[in-house]
């Protein structure tokens, strides 16, 4: 990591820092970008948090987690319990209570819900609830040595067991409909288009936030042995290191980073509910980082954007589809983009580096067996996002 | 089974007594002689009282007065003629209804008075019935209203059970039948008989008496008859400790059965996943596609199918239908078993030709490609039979249920579990007992010495995976038969089955199979433990993920002495 490319780094990003947080913003209250695309765009920043998580479980750590969604979802829904409160008495039955409860016939509220009223403790909540399940999950998968798809199998399993819960009308998490009729939050009308403005800001510093302390973290020896647990967990075990306790760390940190996106989310959707919190979510946000490119940082943030905004335009254009091809288009880019599109560039120049030589050496001679060449191991993944 | 009547035994209820007494009930003019009259009929009659009795009821028979004033009760027959007449049938020997001369006698509904009944006609009528129906020959009607007489608690209708008693040899009525006569009983006057009939209840562990025998026990204590009260708490201990026996057998037999879903569905994974190492997340969708294959041979059976896929285009497909019904009809589960496997394992090979054999070596990669294809596949059996479940017609011999000592043995749970044994017996046989076997254990166990010695290793890869996915077919097949059917039915199926092949130990059948019964067992009892089948779920993963704790290569452990496995 030489110091240019440091300072190279920091310009772009700062940049990036300036777009999200200052230029597009200021485009909308001016009228150049209507609130609308601000939303959606915000919506896909906290899309791209969800996807820098998975991105340092799987792309990082060699951890495929099928459980991403379900701290993403438990984060919004801690949100969710602040800003259902904070409806107050604008529901439909003018109770105090939200809405779902006073249907299924409380008639105070539960005592879990009572100190969501306050915001600090919420946003607490949004980092502690996650935290703990991701440890006491993490802890017992990672000391009895699951791996690999074994550990995909089982939080998917998670997954499932927790989507069942929040199915169910007597958590009084709203059951099938989750949460949603929001209205304030701190104070300030939640739909006016100063709050979502606002909103966006919050998400994009909370995302370069996530991307600068990911980019410090895999810079630092922790990052090296993250990396080295994911190409040979083995060798570091014989090394000496707990490699139980370095996946568990990790683990627990991209549930609350996936939690502090979902709580993000909500905010800016207005709606949470179990089916977010499915298996086929996670492998969703695990599309948007192959096709970004994964093991490196900037490669998550370009998918999550990219295969939404995409999402976003082919459901309307072509609703039947659309499925198609975002499921041939996965399957292809898993076979034949293993860097994802970060990569892209480079794969190509080396193909092309690899037909001239060929074409040359075909010119001089034709006999070299096509296996020779055709026959290259896959590199592990560059381990730096600024390879370009 | 006895097929007679009572009717047969004996002289004095010979159908034509029994006509006469109806017709002699039908021409009284008072309803309280009509109801003397019907009491008159004989009880043990059969079923030709009830027929005529009902008949009367629906005002289907037709009292025709002739110029003297005699009544003539008749029924009506074959088709109305210009005038609006048709020709009648005389109760009392269904003999065409003639004058004096031998010409038939038309009669116009419309102007001949109907047979009436009030309500005390009425509930002659139905005692009648009901003491008729105790004789009935068929079976199940006996049956029941055995059992239906005995719920009644009513001490008139004792006589006719215990007459009933004597004669009756069918083993299932003869039980009903003395149930029956202990619940009478145990309203009889004499103390005696009440605590001999309590007894009685109590040893055969007689469920419907509960109700009974807890107002007899606060009866008895409110009267201050100890006894009595004792014996039907005792009876009633006796049967409770009977339910929870039949209610644990019946948990455990629907354990197996939910054990032999998994088992069918998780089978075929447990080739691709525990043998080849293949996480196949479009597995599925293999079953949907063994579902669907089912469903259109059913069509073809029946009235045809016309597709029209991917809706915006005009390209429809027709598949004209054999028109079958009856027993030809219910073969199709047999030719569609074959078709289902085919149309998998084929789809099977193709995805393994076209993604899967590049990924061998990247497991994870595979989850991610296999999940595009079940997206596409999904998708694809959407657009072509839409997105509604298709109905399938479950066949007739898989409703009803075979009950022994009060437990219920549902058909389709017997068949779900027949049909796992045979799965599994095939499986078994195919992988040790035919040179593909062989071939397929080889690879699996070391593939580089398979290929040095001359095993083509690539072409085995694909044939197991056919196999795995051949046998998702099958078990797509079985599923249409107890589940609805969609394009998204399989992933209801997909956690289950990884969870089911991931705690039998990856790459042991046998591990599979014991865990796929232990599952089920344990949902089932935890459903009936907790009364609700979600909680029970979401504790069964729980106790999976705890599970593998203890043991985090599952039941059996496929020893090895490489690291990385």
């Amino acid at each position: 990591m030489n110091r240019s490319f440091q300072r190279r780094e920091s310009i772009i990003f700062f940049a990036f820092a300036l777009l999200l947080v200052v230029i597009l913003p200021l485009a909308s209250s001016i009228g150049w970008i209507s609130p609308f695309t601000l939303n959606t765009w915000g919506k896909y920043l906290s899309y791209a948090i969800l996807a820098i998580a998975v991105d340092l479980l799987w792309g990082y750590t060699g951890l495929l987690s099928l459980g991403q969604a379900l701290f993403f979802s438990l984060g919004g829904y801690m949100m969710g319990m602040y800003l259902m409160l904070m409806i107050g008495k604008l529901g439909q039955y003018k109770s105090d209570l939200p809405d779902f409860l006073v249907f299924l016939g409380h008639t105070q509220l539960p005592a879990i819900w009572k100190p969501f009223y306050s915001f600090p403790f919420a946003l607490l909540m949004v980092v502690v609830i996650p935290g703990i399940l991701a440890f006491i999950f993490g802890y017992l998968a990672f000391r009895s040595r699951i791996k690999g798809v074994y550990f995909s199998i089982l939080t998917q399993a998670l997954t499932y067991g927790a989507a069942l819960m929040f199915f169910r009308n007597d958590l009084n998490m709203g059951g099938n409909n989750g949460f949603t009729d929001f209205r304030f939050i701190l104070g300030a009308d939640i739909r006016s288009d100063g709050t979502k403005r606002t909103l966006f800001i919050v998400t994009a510093i909370v995302l370069l936030g996530v991307y600068a302390g990911c980019r410090w973290l895999t810079t630092t020896k922790f990052g090296l042995i993250q990396r080295a647990v994911r190409d040979s967990e083995n060798r570091v075990l014989f090394s000496g290191y707990a490699a139980a306790n370095y996946k568990l760390f990790v683990f627990v940190l991209c549930a609350i980073i996936a939690s502090l996106g979902g709580s993000l989310f909500v905010t800016q959707v207005g709606i949470i509910n179990p089916s977010e919190m499915t298996t086929q979510k996670s492998l969703e946000a695990v599309v948007w980082v192959a096709v970004g490119g994964r093991g490196t940082l900037i490669g998550p943030i370009l998918g999550a954007i990219g295969v939404n905004s995409l999402q976003s335009w082919a459901t309307r254009a072509m609703p039947d589809y659309w499925l198609l091809f975002l499921g041939a288009g996965f399957t292809l880019a898993v076979l034949f983009m293993p860097k994802g599109l970060v990569g892209l560039p480079l794969q190509l120049r080396n193909a092309f580096v690899k037909y001239k030589s060929r074409s040359a050496a075909d010119e001089d001679a034709p006999q070299i067996p096509a296996a020779a060449i055709t026959v290259k191991p896959t590199p592990s993944t560059p381990s730096s996002p600024s390879a370009e | 089974m006895r097929s007679s009547t009572l009717a047969a035994d004996g002289p004095a209820t010979s159908e034509a007594t029994v006509r006469a007494a109806v017709v002699e009930a039908l021409t009284k003019q008072e309803s309280a002689e009509q109801v003397a009259a019907i009491r008159k009929i004989p009880a043990d009659a059969g079923p030709i009282a009830t027929e005529l009795l009902t008949l009367w009821k629906e005002g289907g028979i037709y009292l025709h007065e002739d110029d003297e004033g005699k009544i003539t009760p008749v029924t009506l027959t074959g088709e109305k003629d210009a005038d609006g007449k048709q020709a009648a049938l005389l109760v009392l020997d269904k003999s065409p209804f003639k004058d004096a001369e031998g010409k038939p006698i038309l009669i116009d509904p419309a102007e001949v008075s109907g047979a009436e009944t009030d309500s005390n006609i009425r509930r002659a009528m139905k005692d009648l019935t009901d003491m008729a129906a105790l004789s009935n020959p068929d079976l199940k009607i006996r049956l029941r209203a055995v059992s239906d007489v005995g719920l009644e608690l009513n001490l008139e209708k004792l006589p006719a059970l215990l007459e009933r008693q004597k004669v009756e040899t069918h083993p299932g009525v003869k039980k009903a039948l003395e149930q029956s006569i202990a619940l009478t009983q145990l309203k009889s006057p004499d103390d005696a008989e009440r605590i001999k009939a309590c007894a009685a209840l109590g040893a055969m562990g007689s469920i419907p008496s509960q109700d009974a025998l807890k107002t007899l026990a606060s009866e008895a204590t409110k009267e201050g008859k100890k006894e009595v009260a004792a014996a039907a708490t005792a009876a009633l201990e006796k049967i409770a400790a009977h339910v929870k026996v039949v209610n644990t057998a019946g948990t455990m037999f629907r354990g197996l059965s939910t054990g032999s879903i998994l088992l069918v569905v998780a089978i075929g994974l447990a080739i691709t996943f525990g043998l080849m190492g293949v996480i196949n997340m479009a597995h599925g969708e293999l079953l949907v596609v063994g579902a669907y294959t089912t469903y259109v041979v059913q069509c073809i059976f029946g009235a045809g199918l016309t597709l029209a896929p991917f809706s915006q285009s005009s390209l429809t497909f027709t598949i004209p239908g054999m028109h079958a019904t009856g027993a030809t009809f219910s073969v199709y589960f047999l030719v569609a078993l074959p078709c289902s496997f085919l149309m998998a394992a084929l789809v099977g090979i193709g995805l393994e030709r076209g993604i899967i054999r590049f990924l061998y070596k990247r497991p994870l990669e595979s989850l991610l490609a296999t999940w595009g294809v079940s997206i596409v596949m999904q998708q694809l059996l959407r657009l072509i039979f839409g997105p509604q479940n298709v109905a399938l017609e479950s066949p007739a011999w898989l409703s009803g249920s075979w009950v022994v000592n009060d437990i219920a043995f549902n058909w389709n749970r017997l068949f779900v579990i027949g049909f796992a044994v045979i799965i599994i017996v095939l499986t078994w046989a195919v992988l040790n007992k035919t040179p593909l076997g062989l071939l397929i254990r080889s690879v699996m166990q070391n593939r580089d010495m398979a290929a040095c010695m001359g095993v083509r290793t690539e072409r085995v890869n694909m044939l197991t995976f056919g196999f795995g996915s051949g046998l998702a077919g099958l078990a797509g097949a079985f599923i249409s038969q107890i589940d609805n059917v969609g394009p998204y039915t399989g992933q209801n199926y997909i956690v289950d089955s990884f969870m089911t092949v991931v705690v039998g130990g990856v790459g042991n059948m046998i591990g599979t199979v014991i865990s796929a019964l232990g599952i089920g067992v344990v949902d089932q009892s935890l459903q009936q433990i907790l009364g609700n089948p979600v909680l029970g779920k979401i504790l069964v993963l729980g106790t999976i993920i705890l599970f593998l704790q203890w043991r985090p290569q599952g039941i059996f452990v496929t020893r090895s002495r490489s690291l990385e496995s």
